[in-house]
Protein backbone atom coordinates (compact mmCIF):
# COMPACT_ATOMS: atom_id res chain seq x y z
CA UNK A 1 0.00 0.00 0.00
CA UNK A 2 1.33 3.53 -1.08
CA UNK A 3 -0.08 7.13 0.56
CA UNK A 4 -0.38 9.64 -1.35
CA UNK A 5 -1.25 13.39 -0.17
CA UNK A 6 -3.80 14.82 -2.25
CA UNK A 7 -4.69 18.09 -0.91
CA UNK A 8 -5.99 20.11 1.95
CA UNK A 9 -8.96 18.92 3.25
CA UNK A 10 -10.49 22.36 2.96
CA UNK A 11 -9.77 22.43 -1.05
CA UNK A 12 -12.05 19.66 -1.30
CA UNK A 13 -15.55 21.04 0.43
CA UNK A 14 -18.54 18.35 0.02
CA UNK A 15 -19.50 18.07 -3.44
CA UNK A 16 -15.77 18.55 -4.53
CA UNK A 17 -13.96 16.40 -6.70
CA UNK A 18 -10.64 16.72 -7.72
CA UNK A 19 -8.83 14.35 -9.93
CA UNK A 20 -5.13 13.67 -9.63
CA UNK A 21 -2.79 11.93 -11.55
CA UNK A 22 -0.97 8.56 -9.38
CA UNK A 23 1.94 6.92 -10.24
CA UNK A 24 0.73 6.36 -13.87
CA UNK A 25 -2.95 6.32 -13.17
CA UNK A 26 -5.51 8.91 -12.35
CA UNK A 27 -7.71 8.97 -9.61
CA UNK A 28 -10.97 10.84 -9.07
CA UNK A 29 -11.13 11.86 -5.01
CA UNK A 30 -14.80 13.18 -4.57
CA UNK A 31 -16.32 14.42 -0.97
CA UNK A 32 -19.49 13.15 -0.70
CA UNK A 33 -21.62 14.88 2.41
CA UNK A 34 -18.18 15.35 4.34
CA UNK A 35 -16.51 11.78 3.53
CA UNK A 36 -14.27 11.49 0.81
CA UNK A 37 -14.09 8.79 -1.68
CA UNK A 38 -11.86 7.74 -4.84
CA UNK A 39 -12.41 6.02 -8.04
CA UNK A 40 -10.08 5.15 -10.86
CA UNK A 41 -10.62 7.88 -13.87
CA UNK A 42 -11.53 5.39 -16.05
CA UNK A 43 -14.51 3.48 -16.86
CA UNK A 44 -15.00 -0.13 -17.22
CA UNK A 45 -16.87 -0.30 -20.59
CA UNK A 46 -14.87 1.86 -22.84
CA UNK A 47 -12.14 3.39 -20.38
CA UNK A 48 -13.40 6.92 -20.75
CA UNK A 49 -12.54 9.26 -17.82
CA UNK A 50 -15.56 7.80 -15.75
CA UNK A 51 -14.32 10.69 -13.02
CA UNK A 52 -15.12 13.62 -15.47
CA UNK A 53 -19.06 12.79 -15.62
CA UNK A 54 -21.66 14.08 -14.08
CA UNK A 55 -22.53 13.70 -10.44
CA UNK A 56 -25.88 13.30 -9.84
CA UNK A 57 -28.39 11.04 -7.28
CA UNK A 58 -29.80 7.70 -7.52
CA UNK A 59 -32.78 8.03 -10.02
CA UNK A 60 -35.10 5.15 -8.91
CA UNK A 61 -38.53 4.20 -10.37
CA UNK A 62 -40.81 1.93 -8.15
CA UNK A 63 -43.28 1.52 -10.40
CA UNK A 64 -44.30 2.70 -14.04
CA UNK A 65 -44.42 6.75 -14.70
CA UNK A 66 -42.95 7.12 -11.13
CA UNK A 67 -39.16 8.52 -10.57
CA UNK A 68 -38.05 8.91 -6.96
CA UNK A 69 -34.41 10.84 -6.50
CA UNK A 70 -32.57 9.82 -3.82
CA UNK A 71 -29.02 10.23 -2.13
CA UNK A 72 -28.13 13.34 -4.34
CA UNK A 73 -24.06 13.81 -4.67
CA UNK A 74 -23.62 9.81 -4.77
CA UNK A 75 -24.15 8.52 -8.10
CA UNK A 76 -21.41 8.85 -10.98
CA UNK A 77 -22.07 9.45 -14.20
CA UNK A 78 -19.92 8.39 -17.20
CA UNK A 79 -19.04 10.93 -19.90
CA UNK A 80 -19.33 8.86 -22.20
CA UNK A 81 -22.47 6.09 -23.03
CA UNK A 82 -23.76 7.25 -19.22
CA UNK A 83 -23.30 4.10 -17.44
CA UNK A 84 -23.99 4.82 -13.38
CA UNK A 85 -21.75 4.57 -10.53
CA UNK A 86 -22.19 4.73 -6.81
CA UNK A 87 -19.27 6.70 -5.45
CA UNK A 88 -18.99 5.11 -2.32
CA UNK A 89 -18.21 2.05 -3.50
CA UNK A 90 -17.84 1.96 -7.35
CA UNK A 91 -20.40 -0.52 -8.00
CA UNK A 92 -22.60 0.11 -11.16
CA UNK A 93 -25.71 0.88 -10.54
CA UNK A 94 -27.36 -1.75 -13.61
CA UNK A 95 -25.36 -4.15 -12.41
CA UNK A 96 -23.80 -3.50 -8.91
CA UNK A 97 -22.54 -7.03 -7.88
CA UNK A 98 -20.66 -7.81 -11.55
CA UNK A 99 -20.01 -3.94 -13.18
CA UNK A 100 -17.58 -2.08 -10.86
CA UNK A 101 -15.29 1.08 -11.07
CA UNK A 102 -11.93 0.23 -9.15
CA UNK A 103 -12.04 2.44 -6.01
CA UNK A 104 -9.73 3.39 -3.55
CA UNK A 105 -9.02 4.35 -0.19
CA UNK A 106 -9.48 7.93 1.14
CA UNK A 107 -8.61 9.45 4.44
CA UNK A 108 -8.43 12.93 6.25
CA UNK A 109 -5.58 12.63 8.67
CA UNK A 110 -3.89 15.56 10.47
CA UNK A 111 -1.15 17.68 8.11
CA UNK A 112 1.82 16.34 9.95
CA UNK A 113 0.63 12.59 10.87
CA UNK A 114 3.75 11.14 11.93
CA UNK A 115 4.50 9.07 8.68
CA UNK A 116 5.27 11.60 6.36
CA UNK A 117 7.91 10.98 4.73
CA UNK A 118 10.60 13.35 6.58
CA UNK A 119 13.43 13.19 3.07
CA UNK A 120 10.27 15.45 1.45
CA UNK A 121 11.08 19.32 2.31
CA UNK A 122 8.31 20.86 3.78
CA UNK A 123 6.79 24.40 4.24
CA UNK A 124 5.55 26.02 7.17
CA UNK A 125 1.98 27.20 6.51
CA UNK A 126 -0.47 29.67 9.23
CA UNK A 127 -3.45 27.44 8.27
CA UNK A 128 -4.78 24.59 10.71
CA UNK A 129 -5.27 21.79 8.36
CA UNK A 130 -5.91 18.51 7.49
CA UNK A 131 -5.13 16.42 4.60
CA UNK A 132 -7.15 14.48 1.88
CA UNK A 133 -5.16 11.08 1.33
CA UNK A 134 -5.47 8.97 -1.13
CA UNK A 135 -4.09 5.08 -0.55
CA UNK A 136 -3.19 3.00 -3.22
CA UNK A 137 -2.92 -0.76 -2.55
CA UNK A 138 -5.05 -3.66 -0.30
CA UNK A 139 -4.57 -2.32 3.17
CA UNK A 140 -7.16 -0.60 4.56
CA UNK A 141 -7.07 2.10 6.47
CA UNK A 142 -9.23 3.52 9.11
CA UNK A 143 -11.62 5.78 7.11
CA UNK A 144 -12.69 8.93 8.84
CA UNK A 145 -15.42 11.17 8.32
CA UNK A 146 -14.40 14.49 7.88
CA UNK A 147 -16.77 15.86 10.33
CA UNK A 148 -15.02 13.74 13.21
CA UNK A 149 -11.74 14.83 12.80
CA UNK A 150 -10.03 17.13 14.91
CA UNK A 151 -9.99 20.49 13.56
CA UNK A 152 -8.09 23.67 14.10
CA UNK A 153 -4.63 21.59 14.87
CA UNK A 154 -1.94 24.20 14.51
CA UNK A 155 0.99 22.54 13.00
CA UNK A 156 3.22 22.37 9.62
CA UNK A 157 1.67 21.10 6.68
CA UNK A 158 3.63 18.97 3.33
CA UNK A 159 3.01 22.54 1.12
CA UNK A 160 2.74 19.82 -1.87
CA UNK A 161 3.68 16.35 -2.53
CA UNK A 162 5.44 14.81 -5.24
CA UNK A 163 3.77 11.87 -6.08
CA UNK A 164 0.48 13.91 -6.59
CA UNK A 165 -0.09 16.25 -8.87
CA UNK A 166 -3.07 17.87 -10.78
CA UNK B 1 -18.97 -8.77 -18.80
CA UNK B 2 -15.56 -8.66 -17.38
CA UNK B 3 -14.72 -6.57 -14.40
CA UNK B 4 -11.71 -4.43 -16.15
CA UNK B 5 -9.54 -3.08 -13.39
CA UNK B 6 -6.38 -3.38 -15.07
CA UNK B 7 -4.02 -0.81 -15.52
CA UNK B 8 -3.64 0.89 -18.65
CA UNK B 9 -0.30 -0.84 -20.45
CA UNK B 10 1.79 0.86 -22.92
CA UNK B 11 0.14 -1.20 -25.65
CA UNK B 12 -3.63 0.33 -25.14
CA UNK B 13 -2.73 3.98 -24.66
CA UNK B 14 -3.12 6.15 -27.33
CA UNK B 15 -0.57 4.12 -29.80
CA UNK B 16 2.50 5.11 -31.14
CA UNK B 17 2.75 7.08 -34.51
CA UNK B 18 4.57 4.30 -36.00
CA UNK B 19 1.79 1.38 -35.46
CA UNK B 20 -1.51 2.97 -35.44
CA UNK B 21 -3.81 3.22 -37.59
CA UNK B 22 -4.57 6.76 -40.08
CA UNK B 23 -8.29 6.52 -38.84
CA UNK B 24 -10.66 8.07 -41.06
CA UNK B 25 -13.57 9.28 -39.02
CA UNK B 26 -16.50 9.82 -41.15
CA UNK B 27 -19.23 11.08 -38.66
CA UNK B 28 -17.90 14.68 -36.79
CA UNK B 29 -21.13 16.96 -36.03
CA UNK B 30 -19.53 20.20 -36.10
CA UNK B 31 -22.10 23.46 -36.10
CA UNK B 32 -22.32 27.12 -35.10
CA UNK B 33 -22.11 28.09 -31.84
CA UNK B 34 -24.12 31.30 -32.61
CA UNK B 35 -27.07 32.26 -34.62
CA UNK B 36 -24.49 35.25 -35.48
CA UNK B 37 -22.44 32.85 -37.12
CA UNK B 38 -24.47 32.09 -40.23
CA UNK B 39 -25.27 36.34 -40.71
CA UNK B 40 -22.41 37.41 -42.55
CA UNK B 41 -23.86 34.49 -45.91
CA UNK B 42 -27.57 35.36 -45.15
CA UNK B 43 -29.32 37.97 -46.43
CA UNK B 44 -30.77 40.99 -43.97
CA UNK B 45 -34.21 39.77 -44.03
CA UNK B 46 -33.32 36.12 -43.63
CA UNK B 47 -30.44 37.30 -40.76
CA UNK B 48 -33.49 39.17 -38.91
CA UNK B 49 -36.04 36.34 -39.51
CA UNK B 50 -33.17 33.28 -38.91
CA UNK B 51 -32.02 35.97 -35.22
CA UNK B 52 -36.01 36.53 -34.03
CA UNK B 53 -37.33 33.00 -34.48
CA UNK B 54 -34.21 30.80 -35.18
CA UNK B 55 -35.52 26.85 -36.69
CA UNK B 56 -37.80 24.48 -36.03
CA UNK B 57 -37.70 21.10 -35.26
CA UNK B 58 -35.19 21.66 -31.95
CA UNK B 59 -35.43 18.54 -29.85
CA UNK B 60 -38.79 16.66 -30.13
CA UNK B 61 -38.05 14.06 -26.58
CA UNK B 62 -36.31 17.67 -24.63
CA UNK B 63 -34.13 14.91 -23.96
CA UNK B 64 -30.58 13.13 -24.75
CA UNK B 65 -27.42 11.74 -22.96
CA UNK B 66 -24.60 12.99 -21.57
CA UNK B 67 -24.64 16.55 -21.07
CA UNK B 68 -26.91 17.92 -23.40
CA UNK B 69 -26.17 15.49 -25.78
CA UNK B 70 -22.30 16.31 -25.66
CA UNK B 71 -20.04 14.37 -23.91
CA UNK B 72 -20.11 15.38 -20.07
CA UNK B 73 -15.62 15.55 -20.96
CA UNK B 74 -15.74 17.79 -24.03
CA UNK B 75 -19.16 20.38 -22.91
CA UNK B 76 -17.79 23.87 -22.50
CA UNK B 77 -18.85 27.25 -22.89
CA UNK B 78 -18.08 26.57 -26.85
CA UNK B 79 -20.87 23.75 -26.35
CA UNK B 80 -24.17 25.73 -27.74
CA UNK B 81 -27.82 24.77 -26.39
CA UNK B 82 -30.78 25.24 -28.93
CA UNK B 83 -28.92 25.02 -31.99
CA UNK B 84 -28.24 20.88 -31.87
CA UNK B 85 -25.19 19.31 -29.95
CA UNK B 86 -22.12 20.12 -32.11
CA UNK B 87 -18.25 20.80 -31.94
CA UNK B 88 -17.95 24.60 -32.76
CA UNK B 89 -14.62 24.91 -31.02
CA UNK B 90 -11.96 24.08 -34.22
CA UNK B 91 -9.15 23.84 -31.49
CA UNK B 92 -10.61 21.98 -29.24
CA UNK B 93 -11.88 19.33 -32.22
CA UNK B 94 -7.93 19.15 -33.60
CA UNK B 95 -6.51 18.52 -29.88
CA UNK B 96 -8.80 15.94 -28.78
CA UNK B 97 -10.00 13.92 -31.82
CA UNK B 98 -7.59 14.68 -34.86
CA UNK B 99 -4.62 14.56 -32.97
CA UNK B 100 -5.78 13.02 -30.10
CA UNK B 101 -7.28 10.17 -31.48
CA UNK B 102 -5.42 9.82 -34.29
CA UNK B 103 -7.95 11.02 -37.13
CA UNK B 104 -6.06 11.70 -40.23
CA UNK B 105 -9.38 12.57 -42.33
CA UNK B 106 -12.75 13.72 -40.58
CA UNK B 107 -15.75 14.29 -42.38
CA UNK B 108 -17.59 16.74 -41.00
CA UNK B 109 -21.64 16.06 -40.88
CA UNK B 110 -23.34 19.06 -39.09
CA UNK B 111 -26.22 18.88 -37.08
CA UNK B 112 -27.15 22.84 -36.55
CA UNK B 113 -29.06 22.59 -39.97
CA UNK B 114 -30.57 19.22 -40.27
CA UNK B 115 -34.21 20.42 -39.22
CA UNK B 116 -34.09 22.95 -42.70
CA UNK B 117 -34.92 19.35 -43.94
CA UNK B 118 -38.38 19.26 -42.14
CA UNK B 119 -39.36 23.60 -42.69
CA UNK B 120 -42.70 24.11 -45.17
CA UNK B 121 -40.90 26.87 -45.85
CA UNK B 122 -38.46 25.75 -48.21
CA UNK B 123 -36.46 29.08 -49.62
CA UNK B 124 -35.92 30.07 -45.94
CA UNK B 125 -34.57 26.55 -45.57
CA UNK B 126 -32.38 26.60 -48.42
CA UNK B 127 -30.99 29.72 -48.20
CA UNK B 128 -29.77 28.72 -44.18
CA UNK B 129 -28.72 25.12 -45.44
CA UNK B 130 -26.28 27.79 -48.41
CA UNK B 131 -24.98 29.73 -45.47
CA UNK B 132 -24.28 27.04 -43.01
CA UNK B 133 -21.96 25.39 -46.24
CA UNK B 134 -20.24 28.75 -46.62
CA UNK B 135 -19.77 29.09 -43.00
CA UNK B 136 -18.32 25.46 -42.87
CA UNK B 137 -15.75 26.08 -45.87
CA UNK B 138 -14.51 29.45 -44.47
CA UNK B 139 -13.93 28.82 -41.13
CA UNK B 140 -13.71 24.56 -41.11
CA UNK B 141 -12.06 23.63 -44.15
CA UNK B 142 -10.24 26.40 -44.29
CA UNK B 143 -9.13 25.95 -41.06
CA UNK B 144 -7.11 22.57 -41.60
CA UNK B 145 -6.45 20.27 -44.78
CA UNK B 146 -7.73 17.01 -42.73
CA UNK B 147 -11.28 18.18 -42.73
CA UNK B 148 -13.97 16.85 -44.96
CA UNK B 149 -17.40 18.27 -46.02
CA UNK B 150 -20.57 16.02 -46.32
CA UNK B 151 -22.95 19.71 -47.00
CA UNK B 152 -26.16 20.31 -46.31
CA UNK B 153 -29.48 20.52 -47.89
CA UNK B 154 -32.95 20.68 -48.07
CA UNK B 155 -34.31 17.81 -49.27
CA UNK B 156 -37.79 18.54 -50.08
CA UNK B 157 -36.89 21.46 -52.63
CA UNK B 158 -34.98 18.70 -54.92
CA UNK B 159 -33.87 22.06 -57.51
CA UNK B 160 -33.04 24.18 -54.81
CA UNK B 161 -30.51 21.38 -53.67
CA UNK B 162 -29.61 20.41 -56.57
CA UNK B 163 -28.39 24.23 -57.41
CA UNK B 164 -26.40 24.12 -54.30
CA UNK B 165 -24.90 21.13 -54.94
CA UNK B 166 -23.64 22.49 -57.95
CA UNK B 167 -22.74 25.96 -56.68
CA UNK B 168 -19.95 24.20 -54.15
CA UNK B 169 -20.16 20.45 -55.00
CA UNK B 170 -16.61 20.96 -56.84
CA UNK B 171 -14.55 22.50 -53.81
CA UNK B 172 -12.50 19.94 -52.83
CA UNK B 173 -13.66 19.49 -49.37
CA UNK B 174 -17.21 18.77 -49.99
CA UNK B 175 -17.43 14.93 -50.39
CA UNK B 176 -20.60 14.23 -49.46
CA UNK B 177 -24.08 15.66 -48.86
CA UNK B 178 -26.43 14.56 -45.79
CA UNK B 179 -30.04 13.66 -45.85
CA UNK B 180 -31.85 13.57 -42.68
CA UNK B 181 -33.87 10.72 -42.49
CA UNK B 182 -36.95 12.39 -41.78
CA UNK B 183 -38.81 13.01 -44.98
CA UNK B 184 -41.92 12.85 -45.98
CA UNK B 185 -41.33 10.69 -49.03
CA UNK B 186 -38.83 7.84 -49.35
CA UNK B 187 -35.51 8.42 -50.57
CA UNK B 188 -35.72 6.36 -53.56
CA UNK B 189 -38.62 8.40 -54.68
CA UNK B 190 -38.17 9.86 -58.35
CA UNK B 191 -38.93 13.15 -56.69
CA UNK B 192 -35.59 13.45 -55.39
CA UNK B 193 -33.77 12.64 -58.90
CA UNK B 194 -32.29 16.46 -59.36
CA UNK B 195 -30.18 15.74 -56.16
CA UNK B 196 -28.96 12.35 -57.07
CA UNK B 197 -27.87 13.99 -60.78
CA UNK B 198 -26.37 16.57 -59.28
CA UNK B 199 -24.17 14.38 -56.97
CA UNK B 200 -23.19 12.17 -59.92
CA UNK B 201 -22.12 15.37 -61.89
CA UNK B 202 -20.09 16.54 -58.74
CA UNK B 203 -18.91 13.07 -57.52
CA UNK B 204 -20.62 13.16 -54.18
CA UNK B 205 -21.81 10.44 -51.81
CA UNK B 206 -25.45 9.97 -50.79
CA UNK B 207 -25.37 10.50 -47.02
CA UNK B 208 -28.48 9.82 -44.85
CA UNK B 209 -28.20 10.50 -41.26
CA UNK B 210 -31.12 10.17 -39.15
CA UNK B 211 -32.52 12.99 -37.73
CA UNK B 212 -36.04 15.09 -38.12
CA UNK B 213 -38.11 12.30 -38.10
CA UNK B 214 -41.80 13.12 -36.34
CA UNK B 215 -40.87 17.13 -36.78
CA UNK B 216 -42.26 19.84 -38.89
CA UNK B 217 -43.52 18.31 -42.15
CA UNK B 218 -42.30 14.91 -41.35
CA UNK B 219 -44.64 11.93 -40.45
CA UNK B 220 -44.57 10.53 -37.26
CA UNK B 221 -41.34 8.15 -36.85
CA UNK B 222 -43.13 5.41 -36.30
CA UNK B 223 -46.26 3.87 -38.12
CA UNK B 224 -47.26 3.33 -34.15
CA UNK B 225 -46.93 7.48 -33.91
CA UNK B 226 -45.00 9.21 -31.62
CA UNK B 227 -42.23 7.19 -29.38
CA UNK B 228 -42.90 8.39 -25.73
CA UNK B 229 -39.55 8.42 -24.47
CA UNK B 230 -36.31 8.82 -25.53
CA UNK B 231 -34.62 5.36 -24.84
CA UNK B 232 -37.87 3.95 -26.75
CA UNK B 233 -37.38 6.21 -29.82
CA UNK B 234 -33.90 5.17 -30.35
CA UNK B 235 -35.33 2.29 -31.13
CA UNK B 236 -36.80 3.22 -33.84
CA UNK B 237 -33.51 4.04 -35.51
CA UNK B 238 -32.86 1.37 -37.45
CA UNK B 239 -36.42 1.51 -38.92
CA UNK B 240 -35.58 5.03 -40.67
CA UNK B 241 -32.86 4.08 -42.62
CA UNK B 242 -34.47 0.26 -43.59
CA UNK B 243 -37.17 2.14 -45.12
CA UNK B 244 -35.17 4.55 -47.15
CA UNK B 245 -32.97 1.70 -48.32
CA UNK B 246 -35.79 -0.34 -49.56
CA UNK B 247 -36.94 2.45 -51.88
CA UNK B 248 -33.95 2.71 -53.05
CA UNK B 249 -33.54 -0.71 -54.22
CA UNK B 250 -36.94 -1.32 -55.07
CA UNK B 251 -37.35 2.10 -57.48
CA UNK B 252 -34.43 0.68 -59.02
CA UNK B 253 -32.30 3.88 -57.70
CA UNK B 254 -28.76 1.60 -57.98
CA UNK B 255 -29.60 1.67 -62.10
CA UNK B 256 -30.96 4.88 -62.11
CA UNK B 257 -27.21 6.56 -60.11
CA UNK B 258 -24.86 3.38 -61.44
CA UNK B 259 -21.81 5.08 -60.12
CA UNK B 260 -23.17 6.82 -56.67
CA UNK B 261 -22.51 5.20 -53.28
CA UNK B 262 -24.38 5.66 -50.51
CA UNK B 263 -23.23 6.30 -46.44
CA UNK B 264 -25.46 5.39 -43.86
CA UNK B 265 -24.83 6.97 -41.10
CA UNK B 266 -24.96 6.49 -37.32
CA UNK B 267 -27.29 3.39 -37.74
CA UNK B 268 -24.69 1.31 -36.32
CA UNK B 269 -25.05 -2.03 -38.60
CA UNK B 270 -26.19 -5.25 -36.35
CA UNK B 271 -29.56 -5.06 -37.85
CA UNK B 272 -27.91 -5.23 -41.20
CA UNK B 273 -27.72 -8.80 -41.79
CA UNK B 274 -31.51 -9.91 -41.08
CA UNK B 275 -32.38 -6.77 -42.78
CA UNK B 276 -30.96 -7.90 -46.34
CA UNK B 277 -31.56 -11.65 -46.02
CA UNK B 278 -35.30 -11.09 -45.46
CA UNK B 279 -35.26 -8.80 -48.60
CA UNK B 280 -33.43 -11.21 -50.26
CA UNK B 281 -36.17 -13.84 -49.37
CA UNK B 282 -39.44 -11.75 -50.29
CA UNK B 283 -37.67 -10.54 -54.18
CA UNK B 284 -37.58 -14.28 -55.04
CA UNK B 285 -41.02 -15.05 -55.14
CA UNK B 286 -42.34 -11.31 -56.02
CA UNK B 287 -39.47 -10.16 -58.25
CA UNK B 288 -41.97 -9.59 -60.76
CA UNK B 289 -43.75 -7.08 -59.53
CA UNK B 290 -40.57 -4.55 -59.60
CA UNK B 291 -39.23 -6.32 -62.37
CA UNK B 292 -36.35 -4.05 -63.06
CA UNK B 293 -35.11 -4.71 -60.11
CA UNK B 294 -32.94 -7.21 -61.97
CA UNK B 295 -30.38 -8.99 -58.80
CA UNK B 296 -30.63 -9.74 -55.21
CA UNK B 297 -31.45 -6.60 -53.20
CA UNK B 298 -28.69 -7.82 -51.16
CA UNK B 299 -25.81 -7.92 -54.16
CA UNK B 300 -26.89 -3.70 -54.52
CA UNK B 301 -26.54 -3.08 -51.35
CA UNK B 302 -23.47 -4.35 -50.83
CA UNK B 303 -21.83 -3.19 -53.47
CA UNK B 304 -22.91 -0.17 -53.04
CA UNK B 305 -24.20 1.13 -49.51
CA UNK B 306 -21.65 2.02 -46.83
CA UNK B 307 -22.11 1.56 -42.94
CA UNK B 308 -21.09 3.67 -40.52
CA UNK B 309 -19.62 1.83 -37.59
CA UNK B 310 -21.45 3.73 -34.66
CA UNK B 311 -22.88 2.87 -31.93
CA UNK B 312 -20.90 -0.35 -32.63
CA UNK B 313 -23.85 -2.68 -30.98
CA UNK B 314 -22.62 -4.65 -28.22
CA UNK B 315 -24.19 -8.20 -28.65
CA UNK B 316 -24.40 -11.05 -25.97
CA UNK B 317 -22.20 -13.02 -26.42
CA UNK B 318 -19.53 -10.25 -27.01
CA UNK B 319 -18.07 -12.57 -30.08
CA UNK B 320 -20.63 -11.90 -31.67
CA UNK B 321 -19.74 -9.28 -33.59
CA UNK B 322 -17.41 -11.20 -35.39
CA UNK B 323 -20.21 -13.08 -37.14
CA UNK B 324 -22.39 -10.21 -37.82
CA UNK B 325 -19.03 -8.26 -39.86
CA UNK B 326 -18.81 -11.67 -41.47
CA UNK B 327 -22.45 -11.70 -42.34
CA UNK B 328 -22.60 -8.39 -43.74
CA UNK B 329 -19.15 -8.80 -45.47
CA UNK B 330 -18.44 -6.11 -43.05
CA UNK B 331 -14.77 -6.21 -44.58
CA UNK B 332 -15.83 -4.28 -47.36
CA UNK B 333 -18.71 -2.34 -46.15
CA UNK B 334 -18.43 -0.83 -42.56
CA UNK B 335 -16.46 2.39 -42.01
CA UNK B 336 -15.85 3.74 -39.12
CA UNK B 337 -17.21 7.24 -37.85
CA UNK B 338 -16.83 8.46 -34.16
CA UNK B 339 -20.12 10.92 -33.32
CA UNK B 340 -18.00 13.32 -31.84
CA UNK B 341 -18.87 15.16 -29.74
CA UNK B 342 -21.21 13.36 -28.69
CA UNK B 343 -21.81 11.39 -25.41
CA UNK B 344 -22.71 7.78 -26.86
CA UNK B 345 -19.66 8.35 -28.93
CA UNK B 346 -17.39 5.35 -30.30
CA UNK B 347 -13.66 5.85 -29.79
CA UNK B 348 -11.19 4.89 -32.37
CA UNK B 349 -8.77 3.16 -30.29
CA UNK B 350 -11.38 0.73 -28.31
CA UNK B 351 -14.16 0.01 -31.24
CA UNK B 352 -14.06 -3.35 -32.98
CA UNK B 353 -10.37 -3.92 -31.81
CA UNK B 354 -10.72 -7.35 -31.57
CA UNK B 355 -11.02 -7.29 -35.18
CA UNK B 356 -7.73 -8.65 -37.39
CA UNK B 357 -5.72 -6.21 -38.04
CA UNK B 358 -6.37 -6.55 -42.10
CA UNK B 359 -9.75 -6.26 -41.33
CA UNK B 360 -9.65 -3.08 -38.95
CA UNK B 361 -7.53 -1.07 -41.86
CA UNK B 362 -10.24 -1.73 -44.24
CA UNK B 363 -12.90 -0.27 -41.88
CA UNK B 364 -10.93 2.60 -40.09
CA UNK B 365 -9.26 3.73 -43.62
CA UNK B 366 -9.54 1.30 -46.74
CA UNK B 367 -13.35 1.64 -47.37
CA UNK B 368 -14.41 4.58 -46.59
CA UNK B 369 -11.65 5.97 -49.33
CA UNK B 370 -14.05 3.71 -51.79
CA UNK B 371 -17.37 4.89 -50.24
CA UNK B 372 -16.38 8.72 -50.94
CA UNK B 373 -14.37 8.84 -54.15
CA UNK B 374 -13.32 12.29 -53.53
CA UNK B 375 -11.79 11.34 -50.65
CA UNK B 376 -8.54 10.01 -52.94
CA UNK B 377 -8.53 13.17 -55.44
Amino acid sequence: MSRHVVCQAQELPPGGRKIVEVRGRTVGVFNVNGTYYALLNRCPHRNAPLCQGVVTGLVQGPEPYKIEFSRDGEVLRCPWHGWEFDITNGRSVFNPHRIRAKSYDVAVEPADAPDDDPSIETFPVVVEQNIVVLYLGRSRPNRLPASSVGTNRAGTTRAASTEVRE
Amino acid sequence: MAIDTIERTSTDARGSASTRLTTIDTDIHHGIYSKTDLFPYLSKVTADRFNDYGLIGGNLYAYNGGVRGYRADVVDAHSPGGLGAAATNIDRTLADLMDGCGVGIGLLTGSSLYSAAAMPDLDYASELCRAFNDFTIEHWLARDARFRFAMAICPQDPQQAAQEIDRIGGHPGVVAIIMPCGAPRAFGQRFYNPIYEACERNNLTVAIHFATEGTGVNPPPTSAGYPTYYCESRQARPSFYQAHLASMVFEGWFDKFPTLKVAMLEAGFAWVPPYIWKMDQDWKGLRYQTPWVNRLPSEYILERVRFATQPVEEPNPPEAIHSIVEWMDGKNTLMFASDYPHWDWDDPQQTLNTLKPEIRQRIFHDNALDTFPKLRA
